[in-house]
């Protein structure tokens, strides 16, 4: 095979899911039971590719020095072209040129290989959870239609691609969450997934327009037009390496606010988060691979992606460790008193995801890099909690109410070890997986909440930042953009200020506002360590009330409750086995950390010039390990052997029950803020218009009352005659025409 | 290419629907079978054609410059100061849109197969000449021809919804012709003050509109105090008729009506072309010729498209009626349209152009749909349908598929339009407005994003309504779920099927496909329409960019939120 270069690699990493949802919708009645086949040879087959691309980038990293940026952009076709868009008037030339361009870096590179295996063992597990449903073709092309929609997503090498696939893979997440679309509860929590996607999405547009109007592109990479002069990208090297440099100041942060709003719906942040529980209505396998693994995690990449935007307004980054660590907090604590065992790792995923925002927050390459192994830790052990919980929900009969069972450790022994497993890592318990990645993201608070405590020191830059330099004098249109977009702004330009690597490294000079102090962060710290108890405690309460106790099934079980098959379980073993050495072995290597550091966007000098000596933090791992095991130890006390229906720990919480029970009343607060005032005035508004509006026009229109009479003649009898003279007259100019012509 | 000149190919175009007519005329004897199929076949013929001579432009040499294609110029009236002329011809202008009313008749007459039944032979006859009237209005190079062709269409229509309309049917087609026959009265007056103006400039009498473009170019109708304010006053007299046609809000309350009760044929030309005369009105007339009132006009009429935009995704959230809902959901879309057309930015312009092919696909698909709903279930109450999805699971497919389309979805044509009309609309907030503005602009802007996402709201909305749940009609028991009890409804209950007929699937698969196509490859439809966006916008334009670098406008100018 001659022509697998790396390029066409990459595009076949979309491409063949893509094929494979095409085939299942045209082949899907063909082969009826086999209907899985396309889709799970093509993610398989998408999945080899995804590894092997993963596995060359790492090579080729390794092989160039760590914090060099590595990129590959492979420009496939020009969507939409618009050479001058510059209006009458503006100063500045703009260009509206949008290429379907794919990147590979070592950020796409590793949630490529996440997305298409967790994607390969979520539909290999399906074939055994689908099995007999009437649905069946339909939800493995959806299945497929996704990965290919959430690759590209994070392959996209332009902002308007990306929003393309932000939407794509919120369109298949409803489709998905609809799945059962004859339930009403199902069609409800699709629509409403939907339209709170929308929300964020509104903010992912603005962003996309202003960053356009204040960069002249929305490409992230540097391109170069016909007449030679290089097009600096939003995160290419030639702005990383700080030649025209970021945007801050009000445009700036209006800017990060508004990705930050895109990321808070599709990641399922306070305020937006309330669509994630709901969409446990749709199949269990795609709560795990959408609402667990991997869409969710959109918002994670978007801010990881737009780190120098977000590094060049430190207010921005801030806010978003503070709605992270926030949003973890309260979720945790919605989820200890849930007794649906998928709405308690959907709370749990919301909580973990906030985990990742705080760490993003920090703005330093430990925080940044310290998410995304959250992201890939958290992929597998969500992933396996969710099928697990999938595995019980299929002996149980569809019944996932935890109070319904109880001890099915001795029914169903693999779900049991390996969802065991899972909780360990989400808890925190070393050495699963998730305790290193947790203890990252808690060392990368702490280094903010208590700087020098950890004896961080800044290298100088390293060399060979941009492998593409800039001549003085070549032209960057990009700088003059800048200005043009300070003088509409109707403030003086100093409100702009170019971010140099001088000014705001965060770690080491905390802005002067009162948002971003040492205290804010350590207050956030210790948010995140009661947020990693409350965690152990909700994780194992629903270990303890499902599997231990007296073993009791409900009735809708029937006579069958059984552990799953092999095609279910086999995925189980494979994610727990993940979930146990995945942690330590990222960790005690380095090698996730040092190989997204190459990614482009994180080799920006205000982002690497954060990098600290890799250690392990004792006193950090301690604290996060004591968290862990009084959690445990309190769900022990409340639940460990006894019947899941019993009294619940809740009952000590007082008036604080009812709170966490009804979810901080959130849903309530919209229902009354939004939806019911926005359907009085749009009540009020068509009664204006058929009254008012149309009233109006009526009125007039009855003062000629003769008009209408004599119209209405008009139509009785005569109309063939009307309509016949209509035709000859018009062949008759036609005819004349064509004569004239002659 | 082989002899057959574009010209003779143009006015093949046109004659063929008319001779379809008589043709239809002649058979109706044979019974009603026979007329829909001679329909079907001049439909399909028409749009072959028309489809041959639109690559046939893309292939000529004019393509580039944009300039006319295909141009017939006959004199008719020459004498003395009279210099009348019969002219037609394809621009990039009307190029998209003369194929789009090619195509869309052609899915008029498939959903009109069963609907139709009685007096079908008349039906038909005048769906061929409005078709032949829409094809007119977008290849008349002259003025009178225009307003012939334009006043043409309303009269079929007029009589497609009276006669086979439903209950309301006199009341909506009195309204809805009396209604835009008011504005288009003063809309002729004004051209006929353009052609006069012109006249007594260059003493020719000529109706050219490329000739009356040009001479209002060197003598432009006074725009001050002096001078009457006259090119404000033939700008108004414009709009009156063009606003009425898109339609802007206020104007649009003949729409919902008319669409209710038109039959679905008639629907779905009307949504589908005949709303699109009126931007297409301001592109060919009012921004070329009366550039400083254009000028003037441009941000109260973006405010009135962003009212637009709300209002009609407002009064849509509270339907019952689905085709009146997706009528107001046309009010809403073509909101965004008027906005993209006065930001006057290349951007917003070339994206409000292309939104015009993209409503048009995706409302006639709608309502198409919407009269296949009806045919099934003798309803359009939403509360009354639900569960459709079960039942018809293609006809769910093609309207979640149009209904993304007309929420925007990316990847499909909507979001192209919409988003490039956004962009451009933000990018006027940005380009050397005055402070108070800019903040207009901004805020304007971003109220119009926000309608992005009502737009999906009252759609989803009527879609979980409409096509999910239980089966609601005929009325049936919800079936519980069992099955190995993953709690899904869809249970083994008979279901009745009632899915696409050969017909309707031929009447929205053309529009299936357009919709995935210039959602990919937008690039395709924006090349060729760029030119001539940008020759007849331009003089606009530019007046607008010295109107809004004059001195801070006064903060009683600044555009009030409705």
């Amino acid at each position: 095979m001659p022509n697998l270069t790396p390029a066409t690699l990459l595009v076949l990493v979309p491409l063949l899911p893509l094929v494979g949802a095409v085939l299942t919708v045209a082949l899907g009645r063909v082969l009826g039971s086999r209907a899985h086949l396309p889709a799970v040879a093509s993610i398989a087959a998408s999945a080899a590719v995804a590894v092997s691309l993963l596995v060359g980038l790492g090579r080729e990293v390794g092989s160039g020095g760590t914090g060099r940026p590595v990129e590959m952009v492979n420009t496939l076709w020009q969507w939409a072209d618009v050479a001058d868009a510059t209006p009458a008037g503006a100063a500045v030339p703009q260009a509206f040129s949008i290429p379907i361009a794919l990147r590979l870096d070592p950020l796409t590179a590793t949630l490529l290989a996440i997305i298409t295996c967790v994607g390969l063992l979520v539909a290999i597990y399906s074939i055994g959870y689908m099995h007999d449903d009437p649905g069946y073709p339909r939800f493995f092309a959806l299945v497929a239609a996704f990965v290919f929609s959430m690759t590209m997503l994070v392959a996209a090498s332009n902002f308007l691609l990306v929003y393309v696939f932000w939407e794509a893979v919120g369109a298949c997440s409803y489709l998905l969450i609809g799945f059962w679309f004859s339930k009403p509860e199902a069609a409800r929590a699709a629509k409403k997934a939907f339209l709170v996607n929308r929300i964020g999405d509104f903010g992912l547009a603005v962003a996309t327009f202003l960053l356009w109007i204040t960069y002249g592109t929305l490409n992230f990479h540097d391109t170069i037009t016909a007449d030679g002069t290089i097009v600096p990208g939003i995160l290419g090297q030639v702005r990383l390496a700080d030649a025209v440099g970021y945007v801050g100041g009000a445009v700036g942060t209006a800017i990060c606010l508004l990705l930050l709003l895109a990321a808070c719906g599709k990641s399922a942040q306070l305020p937006l988060h309330v669509w994630l529980p709901d969409a446990m209505e749709g199949p269990t396998p795609a709560s795990a691979l959408i609402h667990a693994a991997t869409m969710v995690t959109a918002g994670i990449y978007l801010v990881a992606r737009c780190a120098p935007l977000f590094v060049a307004c430190p207010e921005a980054l801030t806010v978003v460790s503070i709605v992270g660590a926030t949003t973890a907090l309260v979720a945790a604590l919605i989820g200890t008193v849930q007794n649906d065992l998928k709405r308690v790792l959907a709370y749990s995923t919301i909580s973990q995801l906030g985990y990742m925002f705080a760490s993003l927050g920090t703005g330093t390459l430990l925080g940044f890099t310290a998410a995304i192994f959250h992201l890939v830790t958290h992929a597998f052990f969500k992933a396996l909690l969710f099928l697990g919980a999938g595995s019980v929900m299929h002996s149980m009969g569809g019944v996932i109410d935890m109070r319904r069972f109880g001890g099915l450790r001795r029914i169903m022994p693999i779900t049991a070890a390996t969802f065991l497993i899972g909780s360990l890592a989400l808890a925190g318990v070393a050495p699963f997986a998730g305790f290193f990645s947790k203890d990252e993201i808690l060392a990368a608070l702490h280094g903010r909440g208590w700087p020098g405590a950890h004896g961080e020191h800044h290298e100088a830059p390293a060399s060979g930042h941009a492998s593409l330099t800039v001549a003085p004098g070549t032209h960057l249109p990009a700088a003059s953009l800048l200005l043009g977009a300070s003088r509409g702004e109707g403030a003086p330009a100093s409100a702009i200020r170019f971010v140099s690597r001088a000014t705001a490294s965060p770690a080491t000079a905390p802005a002067a506002g009162g948002l971003d102090s040492p205290r804010t962060w350590q207050l956030l710290f210790w948010m995140s360590l009661v947020t990693a108890g409350l965690t152990a405690f909700y994780t194992f309460r629903a270990v303890f009330m499902t599997f231990t106790g007296p073993t009791r099934v409900p009735e809708e079980a029937g006579h069958h409750a059984h552990e799953s098959p092999p095609v279910m379980t086999l995925p189980l073993v494979i994610l727990a086995a993940a979930s146990a050495v995945s942690g330590w072995w990222l960790f005690r290597t380095q090698a996730l950390a040092s190989f997204l550091a190459s990614t482009p966007s994180l080799t920006c000098p205000t982002v690497a010039d954060t990098a600290v000596p890799h250690a392990f933090h004792l006193d950090v791992a301690l604290q996060g390990t004591l968290a862990a095991a009084i959690g445990i130890a309190l769900a022990a006390l409340g639940h460990l052997g006894r019947r899941s229906d019993g009294p619940q720990m809740e009952r000590y919480l007082g008036p604080l029950e009812p709170l966490f029970a009804n979810r901080f009343y959130i849903d309530q607060l919209y229902a009354a803020l939004v939806v019911k005032p926005l359907e009085v005035v749009a009540l009020i508004a068509a009664a204006f218009d058929r009254h008012v509006v149309d009233g109006l026009v009526d009125g007039i229109g009855r003062l000629p009352g003769v008009v209408g009479t004599v119209v209405r003649r008009l139509q009785s009898g005569l109309l063939q005659r009307y309509a016949l003279a209509g035709v000859m007259g018009t062949l008759l100019i036609v005819l004349a025409l064509a004569w004239g012509l002659r | 290419m082989n002899g057959f000149s574009p010209a003779s190919h143009l006015l093949l175009v046109l004659a063929a629907p008319l001779l379809g007519a008589v043709v239809a005329w002649v058979i109706g004897s044979r019974g009603a079978a026979a007329v829909r199929q001679s329909a079907a076949v001049t439909a399909g013929v028409t749009l072959g054609l028309a489809g041959w001579l639109i690559m046939r432009y893309l292939a000529s040499p004019e393509a580039a410059a944009g300039g006319p294609f295909a141009t017939i110029d006959v004199p008719w009236l020459t004498g003395g100061i009279f210099n009348v002329r019969l002219s037609l011809g394809l621009d990039g202008l009307s190029l998209w849109m003369f194929g789009l009313a090619a195509l869309l008749s052609l899915t008029a007459v498939l959903v009109s197969w069963d609907a139709i039944r009685e007096r079908a032979v008349g039906f038909y006859v005048l769906l061929l000449v409005l078709e032949a009237a829409m094809l007119g209005v977008f290849a008349a190079r002259d003025l009178i021809l225009f307003y012939v062709f334009f006043e043409f269409t309303l009269v079929p229509l007029f009589f497609l919804i009276g006669i086979w309309g439903h209950e309301e049917r006199r009341k909506a087609a009195v309204k809805f012709f009396i209604y835009t026959l008011a504005g288009s009265v003063l809309t002729f007056l004004g051209l006929l003050a353009i052609v006069l103006w012109n006249a007594s400039h260059t003493g020719q009498v000529t109706f050219d509109i490329a000739g009356l473009t040009a001479g209002l170019a060197r003598h432009p109708l006074p725009m001050d105090a002096s001078g009457g304010w006259l090119q404000m006053i033939v700008f108004l007299a414009l709009l009156a008729g063009f606003a009425v046609k898109v339609p802007i809000v206020p104007l649009h309350t003949w729409l919902p009506l008319a669409h209710v009760e038109a039959p679905t044929g008639g629907s779905v030309d009307l949504a589908g072309v005949l709303l699109k005369i009126g931007i297409y009105g301001f592109l060919r007339f009012s921004m070329p010729m009366l550039p400083d009132a254009t000028a003037v006009a441009a941000p109260w009429l973006f405010g009135l498209g962003v009212a637009g935009i709300v209002y009609g995704a407002l009064v849509a959230l509270v339907q019952t009626d689905l085709k009146r809902l997706i009528a107001y959901s046309s009010v809403s879309h073509m909101g965004y349209v008027v906005m993209g057309l006065f930001a006057l930015t290349p951007l917003a312009l070339e994206g409000a152009n292309l939104q015009l092919v993209n409503h048009g696909l995706s409302s006639a698909g709608l309502f198409a749909l919407v009269g296949m709903i009806y045919e099934r279930f003798h309803t359009r109450n939403i509360a009354s349908l639900g569960g459709i999805a079960s039942k018809a699971p293609w006809l769910t497919v093609l309207f979640m598929l149009f209904t993304f389309s007309s929420i925007g979805l990316p990847g499909l044509n909507g979001f192209v339009g919409e988003f490039m009309i956004l962009a451009g609309s933000f990018q006027r907030a940005w380009s050397g407005v005055s402070a108070a503005w800019q903040a207009a602009y901004l805020v304007m802007a971003l109220l119009a994003v926000a309608g992005v996402v009502l737009g999906a709201w009252y759609m989803l909305w009527a879609v979980e309504r409409v096509f999910f749940g239980a089966s609601r009609e005929p009325p049936r028991e919800a079936a519980p779920g069992h099955g190995h009890g993953h709690g899904h409804g869809q249970g083994h209950a008979a279901v009745e099927r009632c899915d696409l007929k050969w017909h309707e699937f031929a009447a929205l698969a053309p529009l299936a496909v357009f919709v995935l196509w210039i959602g990919l490859a937008p690039a395709t439809f924006l090349a060729p329409a760029a030119a001539a966006i940008r020759q007849s916008t331009q003089a606009s334009s530019i007046a607008f960019a010295a109107r809004m670098q004059e001195p801070p406008a006064p903060a009683h100018q600044v555009v009030r939120m409705p």
